[in-house]
Protein backbone atom coordinates (compact mmCIF):
# COMPACT_ATOMS: atom_id res chain seq x y z
CA UNK A 1 0.00 0.00 0.00
CA UNK A 2 1.81 3.13 -1.19
CA UNK A 3 1.04 6.33 0.66
CA UNK A 4 -0.24 4.42 3.69
CA UNK A 5 1.68 6.45 6.25
CA UNK A 6 0.62 9.76 4.73
CA UNK A 7 -2.96 8.57 4.59
CA UNK A 8 -2.69 7.50 8.22
CA UNK A 9 -1.42 10.93 9.27
CA UNK A 10 -4.14 12.64 7.27
CA UNK A 11 -6.77 10.46 8.93
CA UNK A 12 -5.91 12.24 12.19
CA UNK A 13 -7.62 15.27 10.63
CA UNK A 14 -10.46 13.37 8.95
CA UNK A 15 -13.01 15.56 10.76
CA UNK A 16 -11.18 18.77 9.85
CA UNK A 17 -13.83 19.81 7.31
CA UNK A 18 -16.78 18.38 9.25
CA UNK A 19 -20.05 19.97 8.12
CA UNK A 20 -23.74 19.16 8.03
CA UNK A 21 -23.81 18.41 4.28
CA UNK A 22 -20.95 16.01 3.50
CA UNK A 23 -19.96 15.35 7.13
CA UNK A 24 -16.59 13.50 6.91
CA UNK A 25 -16.67 13.54 3.08
CA UNK A 26 -13.99 16.10 2.29
CA UNK A 27 -11.77 14.84 5.12
CA UNK A 28 -11.96 11.36 3.61
CA UNK A 29 -11.03 12.81 0.22
CA UNK A 30 -8.03 14.53 1.82
CA UNK A 31 -6.89 11.27 3.46
CA UNK A 32 -7.52 9.27 0.26
CA UNK A 33 -5.25 11.48 -1.85
CA UNK A 34 -1.92 9.72 -1.05
CA UNK A 35 -3.51 6.27 -1.46
CA UNK A 36 -4.89 7.12 -4.90
CA UNK A 37 -1.69 8.73 -6.22
CA UNK A 38 -0.50 5.63 -8.12
CA UNK A 39 -3.83 5.44 -9.93
CA UNK A 40 -3.03 8.79 -11.56
CA UNK A 41 -0.27 7.28 -13.73
CA UNK A 42 -2.13 4.03 -14.45
CA UNK A 43 -5.55 5.45 -15.27
CA UNK A 44 -5.94 9.26 -15.00
CA UNK A 45 -9.67 9.20 -15.81
CA UNK A 46 -10.37 6.59 -13.15
CA UNK A 47 -8.19 8.57 -10.70
CA UNK A 48 -10.27 11.69 -11.26
CA UNK A 49 -13.51 9.74 -10.74
CA UNK A 50 -12.07 8.12 -7.61
CA UNK A 51 -11.15 11.51 -6.13
CA UNK A 52 -14.68 12.77 -6.74
CA UNK A 53 -16.16 9.68 -5.07
CA UNK A 54 -13.81 10.00 -2.10
CA UNK A 55 -15.17 13.46 -1.20
CA UNK A 56 -18.85 12.55 -1.36
CA UNK A 57 -21.02 12.32 1.77
CA UNK A 58 -19.60 10.00 4.38
CA UNK A 59 -20.00 9.65 8.13
CA UNK A 60 -18.74 7.13 10.63
CA UNK A 61 -16.62 7.05 13.76
CA UNK A 62 -13.45 8.98 12.89
CA UNK A 63 -11.05 6.35 14.31
CA UNK A 64 -12.55 3.58 12.17
CA UNK A 65 -12.74 5.67 8.99
CA UNK A 66 -9.55 3.91 7.84
CA UNK A 67 -11.54 0.72 7.25
CA UNK A 68 -13.75 2.45 4.72
CA UNK A 69 -10.87 4.45 3.27
CA UNK A 70 -8.67 1.38 2.75
CA UNK A 71 -11.49 -0.73 1.34
CA UNK A 72 -12.62 1.89 -1.18
CA UNK A 73 -9.05 2.69 -2.26
CA UNK A 74 -8.40 -1.00 -2.90
CA UNK A 75 -11.69 -1.24 -4.81
CA UNK A 76 -10.62 1.70 -7.00
CA UNK A 77 -7.38 -0.11 -7.92
CA UNK A 78 -9.34 -3.29 -8.65
CA UNK A 79 -11.53 -1.31 -11.07
CA UNK A 80 -14.74 -2.15 -9.21
CA UNK A 81 -17.64 -0.22 -10.84
CA UNK A 82 -18.10 3.24 -9.31
CA UNK A 83 -21.72 2.81 -8.16
CA UNK A 84 -20.69 -0.35 -6.29
CA UNK A 85 -17.95 1.56 -4.43
CA UNK A 86 -20.43 4.30 -3.53
CA UNK A 87 -22.83 1.64 -2.20
CA UNK A 88 -20.00 0.15 -0.11
CA UNK A 89 -19.22 3.57 1.41
CA UNK A 90 -22.88 4.12 2.21
CA UNK A 91 -23.25 0.64 3.69
CA UNK A 92 -20.24 1.13 5.96
CA UNK A 93 -21.46 4.40 7.53
CA UNK A 94 -23.82 2.99 10.16
CA UNK A 95 -21.89 -0.11 11.30
CA UNK A 96 -18.59 1.75 11.60
CA UNK A 97 -20.35 4.58 13.42
CA UNK A 98 -22.08 2.24 15.87
CA UNK A 99 -19.01 0.07 16.50
CA UNK A 100 -16.70 3.06 16.96
CA UNK A 101 -19.09 4.95 19.21
CA UNK A 102 -19.55 1.90 21.44
CA UNK A 103 -15.87 1.03 21.49
CA UNK A 104 -14.52 4.54 22.06
CA UNK A 105 -17.13 7.05 23.24
CA UNK A 106 -19.02 4.75 25.61
CA UNK A 107 -16.19 2.28 26.22
CA UNK A 108 -12.49 3.09 26.15
CA UNK A 109 -12.87 6.83 26.84
CA UNK A 110 -15.04 6.58 29.99
CA UNK A 111 -13.03 3.55 31.17
CA UNK A 112 -9.73 5.42 30.97
CA UNK A 113 -11.20 8.69 32.22
CA UNK A 114 -12.67 6.89 35.21
CA UNK A 115 -9.30 5.32 36.03
CA UNK A 116 -7.52 8.66 35.57
CA UNK A 117 -10.03 10.50 37.79
CA UNK A 118 -9.67 7.88 40.51
CA UNK A 119 -5.88 8.01 40.23
CA UNK A 120 -5.84 11.83 40.47
CA UNK A 121 -8.07 11.74 43.53
CA UNK A 122 -5.84 9.09 45.15
CA UNK A 123 -2.79 11.31 44.62
CA UNK A 124 -1.24 10.18 41.32
CA UNK A 125 -1.33 13.75 39.90
CA UNK A 126 0.61 14.20 36.67
CA UNK A 127 1.23 10.46 36.34
CA UNK A 128 -2.48 9.88 35.94
CA UNK A 129 -2.70 12.50 33.17
CA UNK A 130 0.40 11.13 31.39
CA UNK A 131 -0.82 7.55 31.69
CA UNK A 132 -4.21 8.52 30.29
CA UNK A 133 -2.66 10.25 27.28
CA UNK A 134 -0.17 7.47 26.53
CA UNK A 135 -2.59 4.55 26.92
CA UNK A 136 -5.41 6.20 25.01
CA UNK A 137 -3.27 7.34 22.11
CA UNK A 138 -1.49 3.99 21.81
CA UNK A 139 -4.85 2.25 21.55
CA UNK A 140 -6.35 4.86 19.28
CA UNK A 141 -3.37 4.97 16.89
CA UNK A 142 -3.06 1.18 16.94
CA UNK A 143 -6.73 0.88 16.00
CA UNK A 144 -6.23 3.43 13.22
CA UNK A 145 -3.28 1.53 11.71
CA UNK A 146 -5.17 -1.75 11.96
CA UNK A 147 -8.26 -0.20 10.37
CA UNK A 148 -6.46 1.15 7.30
CA UNK A 149 -4.45 -2.03 6.74
CA UNK A 150 -7.50 -4.27 7.23
CA UNK A 151 -9.65 -2.14 4.95
CA UNK A 152 -7.02 -2.09 2.21
CA UNK A 153 -6.36 -5.80 2.56
CA UNK A 154 -10.02 -6.79 2.39
CA UNK A 155 -11.31 -4.38 -0.26
CA UNK A 156 -14.95 -5.10 -1.07
CA UNK A 157 -14.95 -7.92 1.53
CA UNK A 158 -14.30 -5.50 4.36
CA UNK A 159 -17.66 -6.31 5.99
CA UNK A 160 -16.71 -9.92 6.70
CA UNK A 161 -13.19 -8.83 7.75
CA UNK A 162 -14.75 -6.55 10.40
CA UNK A 163 -17.17 -9.25 11.53
CA UNK A 164 -14.41 -11.80 12.11
CA UNK A 165 -12.03 -9.32 13.74
CA UNK A 166 -11.44 -8.41 17.40
CA UNK A 167 -13.66 -5.35 17.08
CA UNK A 168 -17.13 -6.78 17.91
CA UNK A 169 -15.70 -8.82 20.80
CA UNK A 170 -13.90 -5.79 22.24
CA UNK A 171 -17.09 -3.73 22.05
CA UNK A 172 -18.91 -6.34 24.13
CA UNK A 173 -16.16 -6.43 26.78
CA UNK A 174 -15.29 -2.78 27.21
CA UNK A 175 -18.76 -1.61 28.30
CA UNK A 176 -18.79 -3.28 31.75
CA UNK A 177 -15.21 -2.09 32.40
CA UNK A 178 -16.27 1.47 31.59
CA UNK A 179 -19.31 1.14 33.86
CA UNK A 180 -17.20 -0.05 36.80
CA UNK A 181 -14.51 2.56 36.22
CA UNK A 182 -16.94 5.49 36.15
CA UNK A 183 -18.91 4.05 39.06
CA UNK A 184 -15.69 3.92 41.08
CA UNK A 185 -14.61 7.43 40.14
CA UNK A 186 -17.78 9.41 40.96
CA UNK A 187 -17.88 8.78 44.76
CA UNK A 188 -14.12 9.25 44.98
CA UNK A 189 -14.34 12.61 43.18
CA UNK A 190 -17.26 13.66 45.38
CA UNK A 191 -15.31 12.81 48.53
CA UNK A 192 -12.18 14.57 47.24
CA UNK A 193 -14.06 17.79 46.60
CA UNK A 194 -16.43 17.84 49.53
CA UNK A 195 -13.96 16.94 52.28
CA UNK A 196 -12.86 20.58 52.33
CA UNK A 197 -16.33 21.99 53.03
CA UNK A 198 -17.47 20.18 56.17
CA UNK A 199 -20.70 18.22 56.66
CA UNK A 200 -23.17 21.00 55.87
CA UNK A 201 -21.41 21.96 52.63
CA UNK A 202 -21.06 18.33 51.62
CA UNK A 203 -24.72 17.55 52.23
CA UNK A 204 -25.79 20.69 50.34
CA UNK A 205 -23.69 19.77 47.28
CA UNK A 206 -24.88 16.14 47.27
CA UNK A 207 -28.50 17.30 47.64
CA UNK A 208 -27.99 19.69 44.75
CA UNK A 209 -26.54 16.85 42.67
CA UNK A 210 -29.64 14.75 43.46
CA UNK A 211 -31.96 17.59 42.45
CA UNK A 212 -29.84 18.10 39.33
CA UNK A 213 -30.14 14.46 38.28
CA UNK A 214 -33.90 14.50 38.89
CA UNK A 215 -34.76 17.75 37.10
CA UNK A 216 -32.43 17.22 34.14
CA UNK A 217 -33.98 13.81 33.56
CA UNK A 218 -37.45 15.29 33.95
CA UNK A 219 -36.95 18.44 31.83
CA UNK A 220 -34.29 17.06 29.47
CA UNK A 221 -33.11 17.39 26.81
CA UNK A 222 -33.70 21.14 27.12
CA UNK A 223 -32.43 21.35 30.70
CA UNK A 224 -28.94 19.87 30.46
CA UNK A 225 -26.65 19.51 33.48
CA UNK A 226 -24.64 22.52 32.33
CA UNK A 227 -27.73 24.71 32.08
CA UNK A 228 -28.96 23.46 35.44
CA UNK A 229 -25.63 24.42 37.03
CA UNK A 230 -25.70 27.86 35.43
CA UNK A 231 -29.26 28.38 36.64
CA UNK A 232 -28.34 27.30 40.18
CA UNK A 233 -25.36 29.67 40.15
CA UNK A 234 -27.55 32.56 39.01
CA UNK A 235 -30.08 31.82 41.76
CA UNK A 236 -27.31 31.73 44.35
CA UNK A 237 -25.95 35.09 43.19
CA UNK A 238 -29.46 36.62 43.28
CA UNK A 239 -30.09 35.25 46.78
CA UNK A 240 -26.76 36.57 48.02
CA UNK A 241 -27.44 39.95 46.40
CA UNK A 242 -30.77 40.36 48.24
CA UNK A 243 -29.14 39.23 51.47
CA UNK A 244 -30.46 35.68 51.90
CA UNK B 1 -6.19 34.70 39.04
CA UNK B 2 -2.42 34.95 39.13
CA UNK B 3 -0.72 37.93 37.49
CA UNK B 4 0.33 36.70 34.07
CA UNK B 5 2.93 38.37 31.85
CA UNK B 6 1.88 38.97 28.20
CA UNK B 7 3.75 35.88 27.02
CA UNK B 8 1.94 33.85 29.71
CA UNK B 9 -1.39 34.97 28.28
CA UNK B 10 -0.22 34.14 24.75
CA UNK B 11 0.84 30.65 25.84
CA UNK B 12 -2.57 30.10 27.45
CA UNK B 13 -4.30 31.25 24.25
CA UNK B 14 -2.13 28.84 22.23
CA UNK B 15 -3.00 26.00 24.64
CA UNK B 16 -6.70 26.90 24.42
CA UNK B 17 -6.46 26.86 20.62
CA UNK B 18 -4.82 23.42 20.67
CA UNK B 19 -7.55 22.04 22.92
CA UNK B 20 -10.26 23.52 20.68
CA UNK B 21 -8.68 21.98 17.57
CA UNK B 22 -8.30 18.65 19.34
CA UNK B 23 -12.00 18.38 20.14
CA UNK B 24 -13.07 17.59 16.56
CA UNK B 25 -10.60 18.72 13.90
CA UNK B 26 -7.13 17.38 14.71
CA UNK B 27 -5.68 15.20 16.26
CA UNK B 28 -8.37 14.07 18.75
CA UNK B 29 -5.64 12.91 21.13
CA UNK B 30 -7.52 13.64 24.40
CA UNK B 31 -5.82 17.03 24.78
CA UNK B 32 -9.26 18.63 24.83
CA UNK B 33 -10.41 16.49 27.76
CA UNK B 34 -10.86 18.88 30.72
CA UNK B 35 -8.63 16.74 32.94
CA UNK B 36 -5.71 17.30 30.56
CA UNK B 37 -6.61 20.84 29.46
CA UNK B 38 -7.16 22.04 33.03
CA UNK B 39 -4.04 20.50 34.54
CA UNK B 40 -1.78 21.90 31.84
CA UNK B 41 -3.49 25.32 32.08
CA UNK B 42 -3.03 25.28 35.86
CA UNK B 43 0.65 24.49 35.40
CA UNK B 44 0.98 27.32 32.83
CA UNK B 45 -0.78 29.71 35.20
CA UNK B 46 1.48 28.66 38.07
CA UNK B 47 -1.05 26.69 40.13
CA UNK B 48 -1.24 22.98 39.31
CA UNK B 49 -3.60 22.25 42.23
CA UNK B 50 -6.18 24.70 40.87
CA UNK B 51 -5.74 23.26 37.37
CA UNK B 52 -6.29 19.71 38.61
CA UNK B 53 -9.39 20.67 40.62
CA UNK B 54 -10.90 22.60 37.70
CA UNK B 55 -9.94 19.77 35.32
CA UNK B 56 -11.63 17.12 37.44
CA UNK B 57 -14.73 19.33 37.84
CA UNK B 58 -15.14 19.94 34.11
CA UNK B 59 -14.31 16.31 33.34
CA UNK B 60 -17.45 15.43 35.32
CA UNK B 61 -19.46 17.79 33.10
CA UNK B 62 -17.84 16.26 30.00
CA UNK B 63 -18.92 12.76 31.07
CA UNK B 64 -22.47 13.84 30.24
CA UNK B 65 -21.49 14.36 26.59
CA UNK B 66 -21.77 11.63 23.99
CA UNK B 67 -20.27 13.09 20.80
CA UNK B 68 -22.05 10.81 18.34
CA UNK B 69 -23.26 11.75 14.87
CA UNK B 70 -24.17 15.39 14.49
CA UNK B 71 -25.03 15.92 18.15
CA UNK B 72 -24.40 19.40 19.60
CA UNK B 73 -22.36 19.67 22.78
CA UNK B 74 -20.41 22.27 24.78
CA UNK B 75 -16.71 22.76 24.04
CA UNK B 76 -14.97 22.20 27.37
CA UNK B 77 -11.35 22.62 26.18
CA UNK B 78 -10.90 26.43 26.06
CA UNK B 79 -13.52 26.77 28.85
CA UNK B 80 -11.41 24.64 31.19
CA UNK B 81 -8.25 26.54 30.25
CA UNK B 82 -9.89 29.86 31.15
CA UNK B 83 -11.51 28.47 34.31
CA UNK B 84 -8.18 27.08 35.51
CA UNK B 85 -6.44 30.39 34.84
CA UNK B 86 -9.14 32.26 36.78
CA UNK B 87 -9.06 29.84 39.70
CA UNK B 88 -5.25 29.89 39.92
CA UNK B 89 -3.62 31.73 42.78
CA UNK B 90 -6.52 31.50 45.23
CA UNK B 91 -7.36 28.67 47.67
CA UNK B 92 -9.27 26.23 45.46
CA UNK B 93 -12.40 26.31 47.67
CA UNK B 94 -12.82 29.98 46.72
CA UNK B 95 -11.53 29.98 43.16
CA UNK B 96 -13.28 26.86 41.85
CA UNK B 97 -16.81 28.31 41.76
CA UNK B 98 -16.07 31.56 39.97
CA UNK B 99 -13.79 29.72 37.53
CA UNK B 100 -16.56 27.21 36.87
CA UNK B 101 -19.15 29.97 36.36
CA UNK B 102 -17.07 31.61 33.63
CA UNK B 103 -16.06 28.23 32.21
CA UNK B 104 -19.61 26.92 31.93
CA UNK B 105 -20.74 30.01 29.99
CA UNK B 106 -17.69 29.74 27.75
CA UNK B 107 -18.32 26.03 27.15
CA UNK B 108 -21.86 26.78 25.95
CA UNK B 109 -20.52 29.59 23.76
CA UNK B 110 -17.90 27.19 22.44
CA UNK B 111 -20.61 24.71 21.46
CA UNK B 112 -22.42 27.41 19.48
CA UNK B 113 -19.18 28.53 17.82
CA UNK B 114 -18.63 24.95 16.68
CA UNK B 115 -21.98 25.02 14.85
CA UNK B 116 -20.99 28.33 13.28
CA UNK B 117 -17.70 26.86 11.99
CA UNK B 118 -19.49 23.80 10.62
CA UNK B 119 -21.91 25.99 8.66
CA UNK B 120 -18.96 28.08 7.48
CA UNK B 121 -17.25 24.88 6.27
CA UNK B 122 -20.40 23.92 4.36
CA UNK B 123 -20.46 27.33 2.64
CA UNK B 124 -16.78 26.99 1.69
CA UNK B 125 -17.51 23.58 0.16
CA UNK B 126 -20.47 24.98 -1.78
CA UNK B 127 -18.15 27.65 -3.25
CA UNK B 128 -15.85 24.89 -4.52
CA UNK B 129 -18.48 22.40 -5.68
CA UNK B 130 -17.37 22.64 -9.32
CA UNK B 131 -13.72 21.97 -8.43
CA UNK B 132 -14.72 19.00 -6.27
CA UNK B 133 -16.93 17.62 -9.04
CA UNK B 134 -13.93 17.88 -11.40
CA UNK B 135 -11.81 15.84 -8.96
CA UNK B 136 -9.29 18.63 -8.25
CA UNK B 137 -7.06 17.50 -5.40
CA UNK B 138 -5.90 21.07 -4.77
CA UNK B 139 -9.48 22.08 -3.96
CA UNK B 140 -9.72 19.33 -1.34
CA UNK B 141 -6.46 20.46 0.28
CA UNK B 142 -7.55 24.11 0.29
CA UNK B 143 -10.87 23.20 1.90
CA UNK B 144 -9.17 21.07 4.53
CA UNK B 145 -6.55 23.68 5.49
CA UNK B 146 -9.16 26.45 5.44
CA UNK B 147 -11.43 24.51 7.78
CA UNK B 148 -8.59 23.78 10.18
CA UNK B 149 -7.72 27.49 10.20
CA UNK B 150 -11.33 28.42 10.93
CA UNK B 151 -11.45 26.02 13.86
CA UNK B 152 -8.11 27.30 15.15
CA UNK B 153 -9.37 30.86 14.90
CA UNK B 154 -12.47 29.81 16.83
CA UNK B 155 -10.39 28.30 19.62
CA UNK B 156 -8.04 31.28 19.85
CA UNK B 157 -10.91 33.80 19.91
CA UNK B 158 -12.80 31.80 22.50
CA UNK B 159 -9.80 31.50 24.81
CA UNK B 160 -8.77 35.14 24.39
CA UNK B 161 -12.33 36.32 25.03
CA UNK B 162 -12.59 34.09 28.08
CA UNK B 163 -9.30 35.31 29.52
CA UNK B 164 -10.34 38.94 28.95
CA UNK B 165 -13.67 38.34 30.73
CA UNK B 166 -11.86 36.50 33.53
CA UNK B 167 -9.46 39.40 34.04
CA UNK B 168 -12.38 41.83 34.07
CA UNK B 169 -14.30 39.78 36.64
CA UNK B 170 -11.19 39.48 38.80
CA UNK B 171 -10.76 43.26 38.77
CA UNK B 172 -14.36 44.49 38.92
CA UNK B 173 -16.47 41.81 40.63
CA UNK B 174 -15.18 41.18 44.15
CA UNK B 175 -16.88 38.18 45.77
CA UNK B 176 -17.20 37.69 49.50
CA UNK B 177 -16.03 34.38 50.89
CA UNK B 178 -19.50 32.92 51.47
CA UNK B 179 -20.58 33.61 47.91
CA UNK B 180 -17.32 32.18 46.51
CA UNK B 181 -17.69 29.00 48.59
CA UNK B 182 -21.39 28.79 47.65
CA UNK B 183 -20.52 29.00 43.96
CA UNK B 184 -17.92 26.25 44.39
CA UNK B 185 -20.48 23.98 46.09
CA UNK B 186 -23.04 24.64 43.35
CA UNK B 187 -20.40 23.88 40.71
CA UNK B 188 -19.48 20.60 42.44
CA UNK B 189 -23.15 19.61 42.83
CA UNK B 190 -23.84 20.39 39.17
CA UNK B 191 -20.74 18.51 38.01
CA UNK B 192 -21.68 15.43 40.07
CA UNK B 193 -25.20 15.56 38.60
CA UNK B 194 -23.69 15.66 35.10
CA UNK B 195 -21.36 12.73 35.79
CA UNK B 196 -24.18 10.63 37.31
CA UNK B 197 -26.47 11.45 34.37
CA UNK B 198 -23.80 10.46 31.85
CA UNK B 199 -23.00 7.23 33.72
CA UNK B 200 -26.66 6.19 33.99
CA UNK B 201 -27.40 7.00 30.36
CA UNK B 202 -24.39 5.03 29.07
CA UNK B 203 -25.10 2.09 31.39
CA UNK B 204 -28.51 1.23 29.99
CA UNK B 205 -30.18 -1.71 31.78
CA UNK B 206 -27.86 -4.65 31.14
CA UNK B 207 -24.62 -5.98 32.62
CA UNK B 208 -23.03 -2.56 32.41
CA UNK B 209 -25.53 -1.15 34.91
CA UNK B 210 -24.61 -3.88 37.38
CA UNK B 211 -20.93 -3.09 36.91
CA UNK B 212 -21.67 0.61 37.38
CA UNK B 213 -23.44 -0.09 40.67
CA UNK B 214 -20.59 -2.39 41.74
CA UNK B 215 -18.04 0.31 40.91
CA UNK B 216 -20.04 2.92 42.81
CA UNK B 217 -20.13 0.63 45.86
CA UNK B 218 -16.36 0.16 45.69
CA UNK B 219 -15.89 3.90 45.20
CA UNK B 220 -17.99 4.78 48.24
CA UNK B 221 -16.02 2.29 50.34
CA UNK B 222 -12.70 3.65 49.10
CA UNK B 223 -13.83 7.26 49.66
CA UNK B 224 -14.76 6.45 53.26
CA UNK B 225 -11.50 4.59 53.92
CA UNK B 226 -9.13 7.17 52.40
Amino acid sequence: MNGGWRAQLRLLAVQGTWNYERMLGVGMGYAAEPLLEDLKTVDPVRHSEAVVRSTEFFNCHPYLAGLALGATARAEYEAVPGPQITRLRTALCSPLGALGDELFWTGVVPALIGVALSAVVLGAGWWAIGGLLVLYNLFRLGTGFWALRTGYGAGMKVGSAIGSSWLPRAVARVGPIAGFSIGLAIPLVAGWFLRGFGWSGGIAAVALAGVGVAVTRWFGPWLTSVRFTLLAMLLLLIFRRIGL
Amino acid sequence: MTELPPYGVIILVIWGTITALDLVSVPQAMLSRPLVAGTVAGWLAGDIEAGLRVGVLFECFALDVLPIGAVRYPDYGPATVVAAALAAGAPWEFGLGIGAAVGVVLAILGGWSLQFVRRWNARAIQHRTAALAAGESSAIRLLQYGSLMRDGLRGASLTALGLAVAAMIEAKVPLDRRTAVGLSLVAIGGALAAAINGAIRSAGRGARLRWLIGGAGAGILLAVLT
